[in-house]
């Protein structure tokens, strides 16, 4: 508990140096909102038995900004094609990982995938997932993306 | 003009052109989600380049830092935007 406090609040002020600039007179307050963002966060996202691992987390980054590509080239290409082939509609896919905390943290990360932005879930969890192109194997590849996201937070 | 200037240039440029086009998505679009995703999506590989572009020009290695900082920032803050407004939108007009 202690040790994730301290470790927390050492991210959150390398965070601050690294917006604000290193200046000796400045440090108290970077210092001081340090401690708070960590009292925020404890609040807020409790420490779980959910560890980061590191060599996945590695691919996982390279794996998203190939993504994150792939996502900007197909809906600039649609943006700016005459014709705009759209075939927009709803997806319901049903998540896998086990704690809430990391569905909504998969949430997130699957708005910024090629051509899916989650629009809430229904009733029993389900998530609805507004796609640019219907025809695409969108349950599949949320599968595999979720697959690999649980793999990266140790949620398997 | 030295190597890195020239890749300042160019992925700048390009980072340019996807905010370009992310913008032209949002005006031909047909409804909000569609523009939700010309906007996030477009936008955020946008950024990505001209951070990318930028970084050679970073005054040291906290400046460097700094410009990925945001990156990392807007990056989180734009897939939780994107999402409540979705969400919104969802609750307004269930799908059929």
């Amino acid at each position: 508990m202690n040790q994730v406090a301290v470790g927390r609040t050492a991210l959150f002020f390398a965070l601050w140096l690294m917006i604000a600039g290193y200046h000796v007179a400045d440090l108290p307050i970077g210092l001081a909102t340090a401690v708070l963002a960590t009292w925020a966060s404890l609040r807020l996202l409790p420490p779980s038995r959910l560890h980061l691992r590191w060599w996945s987390l590695a691919s996982f980054v390279a794996h998203f900004l190939a993504q994150s590509v792939s996502a900007g080239v197909q809906v600039a290409w649609l943006a700016l094609s005459p014709s705009m082939k759209l075939r927009p509609g709803f997806v319901v896919y049903r998540p896998r990982l086990h704690s809430a905390g990391a569905r909504s943290a998969f949430c997130a990360l699957s708005s910024l995938l090629p051509g899916t932005l989650p629009a809430g879930s229904d009733d029993d969890g389900a998530l609805l997932v507004h796609c640019l192109d219907v025809d695409q194997p969108v349950a599949a590849s949320f599968a595999a993306e979720e697959a690999r996201f649980s793999r990266m937070i140790g949620d398997d | 003009m030295s190597a890195a200037d020239v890749f300042t240039v160019v992925a700048v440029s390009a980072g340019a052109f996807f905010f370009l086009a992310g913008s032209v998505g949002l005006l031909r679009f047909p409804d909000s989600l569609t523009r939700l995703h010309a906007l996030t999506k477009a936008d955020n590989l946008g950024l990505g380049l001209v951070v990318l572009g930028l970084l050679p020009q970073a005054s040291g290695l906290l400046g460097g830092l700094k410009l990925l900082g945001v990156w990392v920032l807007v990056q989180l803050s734009s897939a939780t935007a994107a999402q409540v407004i979705a969400q919104a939108l969802g609750r307004r007009r269930p799908p059929p």
